[in-house]
This record gives structure tokens, sequence and C-alpha cells, in this order.
């Protein structure tokens, strides 16, 4: 359909139109495709612990890839993402048990009680900025959390609410392969969602107020109104993520949802890199398997019996430990690394692109 | 009167936790998040001064709480001091992970399991009648006075002493006061320090009025609402936010619902933040993007 | 668009660790080693593995080791969940252990319920899937247990009080807490006391007083907390510190031998369902020894949970013919008594509908001032497990 455009060799867009395509050189297809296929093959040949990791990560990436669109993108801070996860996963779970609402409802209103909470979350937004916002956010994540805890206990659910595994035309979705499937879906549709928002008015507008909101305002876009549609949107789909987390674990409980979630999705978008939905994606990556990575290096150490009840201490130090690396040493984030990496043998032999970098 | 009491303490309690995120805030407009690991460390060092010098008490608490100011200015030297000039989500995100950081390495030195400082140094906890029929225990009554005399020196220092007023024009404009010719790292390490020592004060009386285990980190997050009620850059502000939402999650308790206390604070910050942002008593101030 | 090429290559490293030849029989324990609830479980965990250990060292179960693979989850329910999931798929567990906060279960239960693989709660309180008629999957070994604790406790507060019993309660705000404190209340009533307050008490509260101060308000006579160990001793701090001098009953948890001796409160109670190192039983030195042996970062006092979890596991895993699978574990699991030595008022037996114990015991201890040391208020009485 679009021309292909070499890479490297410059800026040789003629129209907007040659801006949009999601897929721009012939590299770009090719690894794509690649990637793709990788990712349909990956669970016939995977154990299903592999498979859960998998799962995990997906979940994460939609979580992370939606935080992403509001701090990365929209540069409004939350940190009360775990608060809307707690949302979804109760809605979810709460409908599933109360009305014997199927799967194809729950999700759905999962995502509408995310929407309506994103209105409640971002309207601070409108007078506070930055900290301080961050700090509004966190409070409206305790009070989600408070009445979470509080239906929990009034209904007697004292050890959590166990929710059934989704049915789909009375067939039960529990094996891991099939999850694998639906997650996948669910992650690739929230990608597609963000590149669809970020590449027309809206991905540009959000731009703008996070790079300057009065000049934002002087050409002409309404600030109180794409903040609000940023925390919606993102606030949608981190409710959804909740949901499927609801399902895919079976439970839900106001414990799962404590302040330390909001850390590690913020912990993705940083680790992974700002403003990139890529760098989203490796942060979801990258938080989820760091803590088994770590524990299997523990276990490949000498003496690694003796050491069985520190692991978890040291998994604990170390995840901070990298953050705090990430944040001094690499601000720019995994992503940062990879666009390096790239350049270096796009470019190679030289060092600096010719002109403005590539889209990305 | 018991009701007043218990007002005044936990109000000092918050006070003297919140003074630790005000004299950071104020300084160099980086939120602490790690503030409750630094005041645990604090109580943690306290114990291990304590097993070092048997029989010294007062050297030891005196040991700890030094420790306390050289691990707060080393923490800036060698973290934060990296971060000065960056975004400041990405210093208080830096914080955040070293909070992480530091409670990974608490559990790994001194285990999980309740602790009593208290006890290591030898010290009786005896509860002392107060007129009115409240009685009070002396470690709170002393976490009080401490509070009362920490506020009170950390007022006469930023007004009058050379390196308090530093601190201020540091606060103000940082630029301004580089070019003449102030040390903003020295004074923010001095920022660093003094917060940890406060905050490691805090931490060390409340371990040795109640113990010490791995919740004290909440309790350093739960006396955060009252320095933003207060306005962040406000040390009088922190007083008065500390007091207020001392005095509504005591009213809380007592008269409705004890379970609304925790997230109570919490609802009065997210009404201040809509109302006026920058707090009761602090300075309204163009605020930081990401 | 390479995003997810990382991904896969970083999933597929994760398969380092394949299922190794079967050569033991494979206990997965996921429990509560770091965060703020660790201080409860983390000295089980050890125990667990201590007796594992010395299990091993002398033969093993009919001559094969049993591999213990810990995991930590912070006492965090996505992380048990997925520490459940790994354990059982990865690692191909026969038995799966819990020694977590009650706030893990639903996951693992949902986990397990899956797998087909049996379930023991041990040092976390016993769930009431595992009183007559059991979860096929459930047992528990731990010596709390909700409804027969307040029976017992109120029974004996019931016998001890010469006068009419002005109750107050006093629960930590988790829902298994206020559960049983809510029973609690009601049971009081159709015994004849009288509950004049109840609190309940957020996790980290900063100072106990208020809680303290409103519960001395309405001037009880006797004080009933079933709570994680922290709340039940900073209310009774509390309590103390407004000078109340009435009577106060709390669970015995692992932490509650040195705490009696640290409070020496003449007038505390503690009601437990394991004996005290005090007893000096030749376990208790078993124990001890072991404990010094290996150096453990808990007091030995608090070993007690996870050891008689380590007996139960021995006693399975012995009564399970080898190759072992999930199902023979749970057949053998149906049918177990399982002797703790004095560590308990009798043994713990299993059978088809009841995986709790069919007569829970229990003693109650309290500081003796005139003494100087703990002691026996009442010995063992038990209850016999029924529907």
């Amino acid at each position: 359909m679009s021309k292909s455009l070499p890479r490297a060799s410059g800026y040789f867009r003629t129209s907007y139109a040659d801006e949009l395509p999601l897929v721009q050189t012939t590299l770009q297809r090719l690894s794509l495709k690649a990637v793709l296929l990788a990712l349909l093959v990956f669970p016939f040949f995977a154990t299903s612990f592999q498979l859960d990791l998998a799962c995990q990560v997906f979940l994460a990436a939609i979580g992370a890839l939606s935080l992403m669109l509001l701090t990365g993108y929209a540069g409004q801070v939350s940190l009360g993402h775990a608060g809307l996860i707690a949302a979804g996963a109760f809605t979810a779970g709460i409908l599933a048990k109360e009305l014997n609402a199927p799967f194809w409802v729950t999700i759905p209103a999962a995502a509408v009680v995310g929407a309506l909470l994103g209105v409640v979350f971002g309207l601070p937004s409108l007078r506070l900025r930055g900290l301080y916002l961050a700090v509004s956010t966190l409070a409206l994540h305790f009070v989600v959390v408070y009445l979470g805890g509080e239906y929990e206990t009034k209904r007697g659910y004292s050890t959590g609410i166990v929710v059934d595994p989704p049915k789909l035309g009375g067939f039960e979705l529990i094996d891991g392969r099939l999850w694998y499937f639906v997650m996948l879906a669910f992650a690739v549709g929230t990608l597609l969602i963000c590149l669809n928002l970020l590449r027309g008015r809206t991905g540009r507008a959000w731009r703008a107020i996070h790079s300057h909101e009065t000049v934002a305002e002087a050409l002409g876009i309404g600030i109180a109104g794409y903040k609000l549609l940023a925390f919606v949107v993102s606030s949608a789909l981190t409710a959804v993520a909740g949901a499927l987390f609801a399902y895919y674990r079976g439970f839900v409980s106001v414990e799962a949802f404590s302040l330390f979630l909001s850390i590690q999705y913020v912990a993705m978008v940083i680790i992974g890199g700002m403003g990139s939905l890529l760098g989203a994606i490796l942060g979801a990556v990258f938080v989820t398997l760091f803590p088994y990575a770590i524990e299997n290096g523990m276990r490949l150490l000498p003496g690694a019996e003796k050491l069985a009840g520190a692991v978890f201490a040291v998994n604990y130090a170390a995840f901070g430990l990298v953050m705090v690396l990430f944040l001094v040493f690499e601000p720019q984030g995994l992503v940062g690394i990879w666009k390096r990496l790239q350049s270096y043998f796009v470019l190679w032999p030289f060092k600096h692109r010719p002109l403005a970098s590539g889209r990305r | 009167m018991q009701l007043y009491v218990n007002i005044a303490v936990l109000a000092s309690i918050y006070a003297l936790i919140a003074c630790g995120y005000v004299l950071i805030y104020r300084v160099s407009r980086v939120l602490n998040l790690a503030h409750g690991e630094l005041m645990m460390l604090g109580s943690y060092l306290l114990l291990t001064t304590a097993s070092l010098f048997t029989g010294h008490p007062y050297l030891a608490f005196a040991a700890a709480a030094l420790l306390a100011l050289v691990v707060g200015a080393l923490v800036y030297l060698f973290l934060l001091r990296r971060m000065t000039g960056e975004m400041v989500l990405a210093a208080v995100l830096t914080t955040v992970a070293l909070g992480i950081l530091l409670r990974g390495v608490m559990v790994l030195i001194w285990s999980a399991s309740q602790q009593y400082p208290r006890e290591a140094l030898g010290w009786a906890n005896p509860a002392i009648a107060l007129p009115g029929g409240a009685r009070i225990s002396t470690f709170a009554l002393l976490l009080i006075l401490s509070t009362a005399a920490v506020y009170l020196s950390l007022f006469v220092f930023l007004r009058f002493s050379r390196w308090g007023i530093r601190m201020r024009a540091a606060g103000q404009n940082p630029l301004l006061a580089a070019q003449r010719g102030i040390s903003l790292h020295g004074v923010y390490a001095l920022a660093w320090g003094l917060s940890t020592f406060t905050g490691g004060l805090a931490g060390m009386l409340l371990a040795m009025d109640s113990g010490l285990d791995g919740t004290m980190v909440v309790i350093g997050l739960k006396a955060f609402p009252a320095a933003l009620v207060g306005g962040l850059d406000s040390l009088v502000g922190a007083l008065l936010g500390s007091l207020i939402i001392a005095a509504a999650e005591i009213f809380l308790i007592h008269h409705v619902d004890p379970l609304l206390s925790d997230v109570v604070p919490f609802l009065v910050l997210i009404a201040m933040l809509v109302i006026r942002p920058w707090g009761l008593l602090g300075t309204k101030e163009e605020l930081d993007r990401v | 668009m390479r995003k997810s090429g990382l991904a896969f290559v970083a999933i597929a490293a994760m398969a380092a660790v394949p299922a190794a030849a079967q050569d033991a029989y494979l206990v997965g324990v996921t429990g509560a080693i770091t965060g703020p609830a660790a201080g409860s479980y983390a000295p089980v965990v050890e125990a667990l593995r201590l007796y594992i250990d010395r299990v091993n060292a002398a033969g093993g179960a009919n001559g094969k080791p049993i591999r213990l693979i810990i995991q930590d989850d912070s006492a965090e329910p996505s992380k048990a969940a997925a520490n459940a999931k790994k354990l059982l798929t990865q690692d191909n567990v026969q038995l799966l252990i819990n020694a977590s906060l009650s706030s893990t279960y639903a996951p693992m239960v949902a986990e397990i319920t899956r797998a087909r693989v049996p379930l023991l709660f041990t040092g976390g309180v016993c769930p009431k899937d595992v009183y007559p008629k059991a979860n096929d999957m459930q047992f528990c070994t731990t010596a709390y247990a909700a409804n027969y604790d307040s029976r017992a406790t109120l029974s004996f507060v019931k016998d001890t009080a010469k006068e009419p019993v002005r109750l107050g309660l006093a629960a930590m705000a988790i829902p298994i807490s206020r559960g049983e404190i809510d029973f609690a209340e009601e049971l009081s009533k159709t015994m004849g006391m009288t509950p004049v307050d109840k609190e309940i008490i957020p996790p980290p509260t900063p100072d106990y007083t208020p809680f303290a101060t409103k519960l001395k308000d309405a001037n009880p006579n006797w004080v009933y907390s079933w709570a994680p160990w922290v709340t039940q001793v900073r209310t009774l701090e509390g309590l103390r510190k407004l000078d109340w001098k009435g009577n106060y009953i709390a669970w015995a948890h692992i932490e509650s031998e040195l705490e009696l001796a640290r409070l020496k409160d003449a007038n505390l109670y503690v009601v437990g369902a394991n004996s005290l190192f005090q007893d000096n039983l030749p376990v208790h030195q078993e124990i001890l020894a072991a404990a010094k042996a290996a150096n453990v970062s808990y007091p030995p006092t608090q070993m007690t949970e996870g050891w008689i979890g380590g007996m139960a596991v021995e006693a399975a895993m012995k009564a399970t013919p080898w190759p072992p699978t999930p199902a023979k574990v749970h057949a053998a699991m149906q049918g177990l008594k399982i002797d703790t030595k004095g560590l308990r008022g009798g043994p713990i037996e299993w059978t088809a509908d009841n995986h709790f114990r069919t007569k829970q015991y229990y003693r109650v201890y309290k500081w003796d001032t005139a003494k100087n040391a703990t002691v026996l208020v009442k010995d063992w009485f038990a209850y016999d497990v029924t529907q």
C-alpha cells in the first residue's frame, strides 16, 4: 500500500499521509511478520510455566501501555494505577459473583467503570500538575482500595472473591495456551488503540500539552477536554487489564492492589523509556521477568542452598537497585539502549543521523 | 482529656515525620518517598548501636541519631546529587526505588521479626498520670517534647544561622543562590541529613514506645498527607497539618468508624488539593511538569 | 515493531531450569518471607526447611529425599498465584504448602483446584474449607482456626471469671480477624456475657492509644483479641498505659512465648494449641538443637508451627508409595494421623471429609509474677470437630 522508505538515509516524506502508515519500511514489515510468527508459534513450544510468564507479560503490557499513554505522552503523572486495576478487577469480580454476568458483559462493564473513574482521577489534573497530581491520584488509590475492602468484608469474602473461569459458549477458558492467545489479542488490541490514538489529532494534542500547556492552548487545543480524555482512555484500558487479571488469576482481593503495584507500573514506564510505546512493552517484559531471572541467577551461585532464606530479600533489594541504576545512568530506559544499538547498526560506519531522526 | 492527649501524641508523631518531607521539599523541590524507609532505618540503627554500646544507652541513642544524619547526607551525595537538574518525577521515583532497595536490605540485615530497641537499651516506659485523669507513656511524652524541640530549633536555625539562611535561599531561587556562592550540593546534603535525622528520631521514639517491625514504613507514608495539607514547603504548615489530620483521625476513631481513619487523611488531602493545592500555609507556586 | 522479539528471547531464557529427572518427593512452598507480614510467617518456612533437612539427613521418605521448593509471596495474592502456577506447572510438585496471609488463599485455591494437587496450610489461619465437610484438596495443620478458637477462649473466660463478664473485643482490620471477632461478639451474647465494645484497628497504626481509650471507656473487665500478634499486644500495651487493670486474653501466636516474658503482665492470658518450650519435652530439645546447629535467623521458640508442618509433610510422603503423584499424596493425606510428639494436645488426624483434625486441643498460659515464669493456667481441653 505505502511506499517503502529507506531507513537510514534521511527524511524523504513528501506528504502528511506518508507519516501515517504504521509500517514504513520493508525491514519493519519483515520484522513485524517475524515477531508475529514467533508470538503465534511460541505457545506450541512453551511449557505451561512459560505460558504463564507470557500471560503475565501481556497483562503487564496492557497496564504499562495505558500508563504510558497518560504519563509518557499526555504528561499526566499517576500513582493510582493499582487503584484502577483494582476497580476493573472488582467490577468483573462483583458482576460475575453477584449477577453471574458472563465474560462479554463484565469486561466492557469494567471498561465503563474505568472510564468513569478516569474522569474522577482526571478532575484534579485540571488544577494540578506534576507532583501534586501524582499525590492526588495516590490518594484516590487508597479510596478505591478502601471501598473494595469494605465490600469484601461486608459480603464475607474474607479470603478473597473467587472468580470462576470465563465461559465462552459453554466452554471454559482454563487452558494456558488459550489464555495466551486471549491475552495476546488484548495486548495487541491495546497496542493498536494506542498507536491509532497517538498518530492522530488526539496524540498530537497530548504531546502538545505535555511539552507546553500554554502554547498548546494558544494553538487551540482544549486542554481540559484532552487531559480528561487521556485519563478516561488510560483508565478504561487499565480497568480492562484489571478485569482480565481477575479472570486469569481466578480471584479478586484488595491486598493484590497495593501501592507497590502502582510503583511497579511506574517502574515499567521508567525502565522501558518515557514517551515510547515500545518502551512500555520492554518495561513490562523487564519488570515482570526480572524477579525470576534474579532467582534463577541466585540458584547458580555457589552455596545457593544456604542462601535460600535470603534470596527473596535480595530479590526485593535488587529490584530497587535496578530501578535506581536506570534512573541515574539510563534515563532513556531500555528503549534508549535499543535505539542506540539500532542506530549503531543502521548507520554503520557513521555515528550520526543526517537529519531529523525517523518517526518512532 | 485523654482524647486531647491522644491527639497531641498522634499529631506530634505526624509532625516529627512530616518535617522531614518539608525540609527536603522546601530546599530542593524533591518529594522524598523513601522517608518512611529512612525512618525505619534510623530505628534499626538504634538496635545495632544498642548492642554495640551495651550499658551506655545515651551513647547508643546519640550514635544512632548521628548515624541517621550521616546516612541522609550520604544518600544525597551518592544518589540524589545525580538527579539534581533532572525532571522532578525522576528524582521522586529515585527515592521510591531507594525505598524499595532499603526495605530489602533491612530485611537481610535485621530479619523481619518484631524488635524492641527500648528493651535492648534497658529503659522502662512507665505511664505518667496527667491532670484531668489522662495518662501518657514516657516515650510518648518524650516524643511530644522532641517534636517541640525539633521544630523550635529548626525555626531558629532557618531564621538566624548562616546555613539556615543559605537553605532558605536555595529553596527560593537555586540559580541566584548558586551565583551568590552558596554551595547547592552542600545545602541539599544538609537538608537530607537533617530530614533523615528528624525522621530517624521519630522512628526511634516510636519504636521505643511500641516496638519495631516492617510496618513502620507505612506510618511514614501516613504522615505525608499531614505535610501536604499544611503546605509542603512550610514547617508551621506541617505542624498545623499534623494537628488537623490527627484530630480528624482521632475524632473518627472515637465517634464514627475507626476504619475510616485509614482513608480520611487521604480524603482530606484530596479536598485540600482541589481547593488549595499548595496547602494551608504553603507558597503558591508554578507547579512543575513532568 | 520488533518489540516482543526481546520478550520471546527472555521468555525462552527462563526455561533455564527444566524439571530434573524425578529423584525426590517434590513439595512446593509459598510463604510471606519478606514484606510486612514476614515476622509471623518467615519463621514457619525456616522451621519447615530445617525439619525436612533433618528428615533427608535421616534417609528421607521411603528411601527418597523430600525436596522443598520455596517461593516468596510477600503476602501478596498475585505473587502467590504466580508462585503456585510456577510450582505446579514447572516444578510439578506433588504437594503445595501455603505459609502466608489469608489473602493469598483464594488465588492458590483457584490454581490447585484446576491442577488437582493437594494444598496444605501451615502457619496461616485454617480456612473453613478444611472443616467437615472439607474441600477435597485443602488440608491444614495450623494451630489457629476460625470459630473453634473463640469458642475455646470464651468458654475459658466464662469458667475463670468470677463476676459477670463485660467483654471488650479487638480485631485487626483484615477480613479474617474481623469475621472472627464478629463471631465472638455473637457467641458471647449466647454465653451470658455482655460485649461492651468492639474495636477494629487498621493494620499499621502509629498509636494504639486512641483505640485503647475507647475500649477502656466502655469499661470491660475482659478484653479478647484474635488478630495478628502486633495488634493483640499493642492494644494490650495501650490499655495498660491507660491504667486498665482487667484481664486480657489473646491468641498464642508463635511470638507469644518470648512476648509473655517480655511483657511480664500478670493478667494476660494466651490461648493456644501448641505447647510452649518451657515444657521442655524431648521434641522441644530437638528443635532447639536443630536451630542451634543451623544457625537460624528467627528465635527457635517460633519454630513450632513450621515443625508441625514438617511432621505433616513427612507423614504424608512416607504414606505415599514411590513414584509419587499428586493423586497418591492426596489419597495418603485423606487418612493421615500425624504424631505431634507433644507439640499439640494430641495427634492431627485427617479423614476423608475432615482435613482439619478430629479433635482440636487448647491450652491457656499466662505469666506468673511470683514465679517469674510462664505458667500453665489450663491444661489441654479439646473440642470435637464435627459438622
